[in-house]
């Protein structure tokens, strides 16, 4: 126990001393990384930001979306029935109809057409709706009198900004008119987006919204999403002779993921940017050994193993690279934690997620190699020095 | 000693040296007669490629270079012609450096222990100094500072007073003996100075590799 912890205290000393040399050494080795760890971290932070965008565009992980075509519209009682008898059968609880048209809303500037998104209440869950305000819709919101709406901000600002508080209301006019009330408002998926609208099924029959199209989605679990998959499509088709009945899915992870190549590329790219930084520090590891052969003859006159030896000069490398490891991840932070930096790398996030601890221990735990590694090579130099020979140097 | 060509060439020959606790004995030599050769084999830093070194009883060429190092370490205290002081490093740190090869309350108590020793030199006034900042005569008796804080039972001075004026040299001289008396060590002195190795209590000669003894008388004449 003792020899360990006198070992790091001589490592320790050493730097202390040869602070100047080594912190120079080391610089290289801390921007290093702080370039890997900072890939690794704005990497997991894009693909948040991507996954987040997936999800409100496509849904979770995993959604499946059925359909059923044919040389007709199937009948769409039987269609609502086939539905809630594949959820049933298969225990899914969280699903919902998604419908895309367009309505007229009355602004204080004017009518303007909005994009209306016929929903039930499951979309919010699978498609995890971010909220800046308000609530999404809860059960209740289908038995209201005034159709519940949540809005986009380009819609709520249009709106005046009113305070969801006071149950805002928004006129739909047209062949059934009607009023609805903003309960949420949901953020713009892109800049300059035009107003849109989510409504329920419900509430939207009741205004006369009807559908261009519609589609049925499944939220199920990853693990059993390509069974199922199969299972729904063979049980649709069975109800649906004649038509072509399917079930696919939707999620971004259905096709890879859509980041991995990029970061494998940039990742590398900042690997050989330690590289270097592990040769620049070998190297003038290399020369400092040289320089201290006389001290290393001298430490082996006063009782020092060569595996002692080996271990100090190894030692004092890990300890600085680790040290210069610790800054690296800390500059890491730094960067990928910026606000202004988040806004820009992962603009679809509300929420941005803890920097990535796999990233901080990559960056440190490769920092800690590059010290090893440009560490051994002249401990093992020091370890052939010949006392005898270093002493007289 | 093998030398490049293949040829044997023996440095030392017929040496019969016995060193107890307590002696202090000076070696004297012309440049090259194996002297450094002979402090190397005593210090344990190298080993006779013929013939037995018993060190503290056990054969030294038996022992690993770890082993040796270990019993070096914990038994011998060197002293150089050159100080050899570690640059970069106060005289106090420079004592404390043997210390970190040292086991248990040595290694914890480091700090105390140097500074006592650095007081027994009295240098300890000069304990935060450079070596650099340290005239001659401070810097060896910051060496010897170092080659006693782990109290050995040899201590091996190799022209401990070569890079001295005449006056220093003794003042180290006479701090080296009462040290190693002090403490019991024995002390053994390689110079090719005989005014220093009038100072010893048992003096040899080493001329061509074989060791004889010198009588006092001699060695003042010589002085």
């Amino acid at each position: 126990m003792t020899s360990i912890i006198s070992t790091l205290v001589e490592a320790w000393q050493e730097l202390r001393i040869n602070k100047v040399r080594i912190l120079l050494a080391l610089l290289g080795v801390a921007l290093s990384v702080a370039a890997l760890t900072s890939v690794v971290g704005l990497g997991s932070l894009v693909r948040e930001g991507i996954k987040a965008q997936s999800e409100r565009d496509g849904g979770r992980v995993a959604t499946l979306t059925l359909s059923v075509n044919g040389p007709s519209t199937p009948d769409a009682e039987k269609l609502e029935k086939a539905y809630e008898g594949i959820q049933q059968r298969y225990g899914i609880t969280t699903s919902t109809h998604v419908g895309r048209t367009q309505a007229g809303f009355q602004f204080p500037r004017g009518v303007t057409a909005v994009n209306m998104t016929i929903v039930d209440i499951g979309y919010g869950i699978i498609h995890r709706v971010p909220l800046t305000q308000g609530t999404w819709f809860a059960a209740d919101d289908e038995q209201r009198l005034a159709p519940a709406v949540v809005v986009s901000e380009a819609f709520y600002n249009q709106a005046g900004r009113p305070n969801l508080a006071t149950n805002p209301r928004v006129s739909i006019p047209g062949d059934q008119p009607a009023t609805a009330v903003i309960i949420g408002v949901v953020p713009d998926t892109y800049p300059d987006t035009p107003p849109a609208a989510f409504i329920l099924t419900k509430a939207a029959a009741m205004t006369g919204m009807k559908p261009d199209m519609t589609e049925f989605k499944l939220w199920v679990g990853e693990e059993q999403a390509n069974a199922l998959t199969a299972a729904i499509s063979a049980d649709l088709q069975g109800q649906f002779p004649g038509y072509y009945a399917q079930a696919q899915r939707v999620d971004f992870a259905a096709w890879g993921d859509p980041l991995g190549p990029a970061q494998w590329i940039v990742g590398g790219v900042a690997g050989l940017v330690l590289l270097l930084g592990a040769v620049g520090m070998l190297n003038i590891s290399m020369v400092t050994v040289r320089y201290r052969v006389r001290e290393i003859g001298i430490r082996r006159s006063f009782g020092a193993t060569s595996g002692r030896i080996f271990v100090g000069v190894m030692m004092e490398s890990v300890v600085a690279t680790a040290v210069a490891g610790l800054a690296g991840v800390m500059l890491a932070v730094a960067v990928v934690k910026n606000p202004w930096i988040e806004s820009k790398v992962a603009p679809g996030l509300t929420e941005f997620p803890a920097f990535p601890i796999e990233a901080a221990l990559l960056g440190f735990g490769a920092a800690v190699l590059v010290g090893a590694l440009a560490g051994a090579i002249p401990a093992l130099v020091a370890v052939r020095v010949k006392v005898i020979d270093a002493i007289r140097f | 000693m093998t030398l490049p060509d293949e040829k044997q060439l023996h440095i030392l020959r017929g040496i019969d040296l016995e060193v107890l606790s307590g002696d202090h004995i000076a070696i004297v030599g012309r440049s090259g007669c194996g002297k450094s050769t002979l402090l190397n084999l005593l210090g344990l830093l190298d080993v006779p490629t013929s013939g037995e070194l018993e060190f503290m009883g056990q054969p030294a060429q038996r022992l690993s270079s770890n082993a040796r190092a270990r019993l070096r370490g914990s038994t011998v205290g060197f002293v150089f012609q050159q100080f050899n002081l570690l640059p970069g490093r106060s005289a106090l740190d420079n004592v404390i450096t043997p210390l970190f090869y040292a086991k248990g309350k040595d290694f914890w108590r480091r700090r105390e222990l140097a500074m006592d020793m650095l007081d027994r030199v009295g240098l300890s006034a000069r304990a935060n100094t450079m070596p650099n900042m340290l005239s001659g005569g401070e810097q060896q008796r910051v060496a010897i500072a170092r080659a006693l804080v782990r109290r050995p039972r040899l201590i091996l001075a190799d022209e401990p007073t070569g890079a001295l004026d005449v006056e220093t040299g003794q003042a180290v001289m006479a701090l080296l003996d009462t040290v190693a008396t002090e403490t019991a060590a024995a002390l053994v002195t390689i110079t090719h100075d005989t005014n220093v190795a009038a100072l010893a209590r048992a003096c040899y000669r080493l001329d061509s590799g074989v060791l004889s003894p010198l009588a006092r008388a001699e060695a003042g004449a010589h002085s």
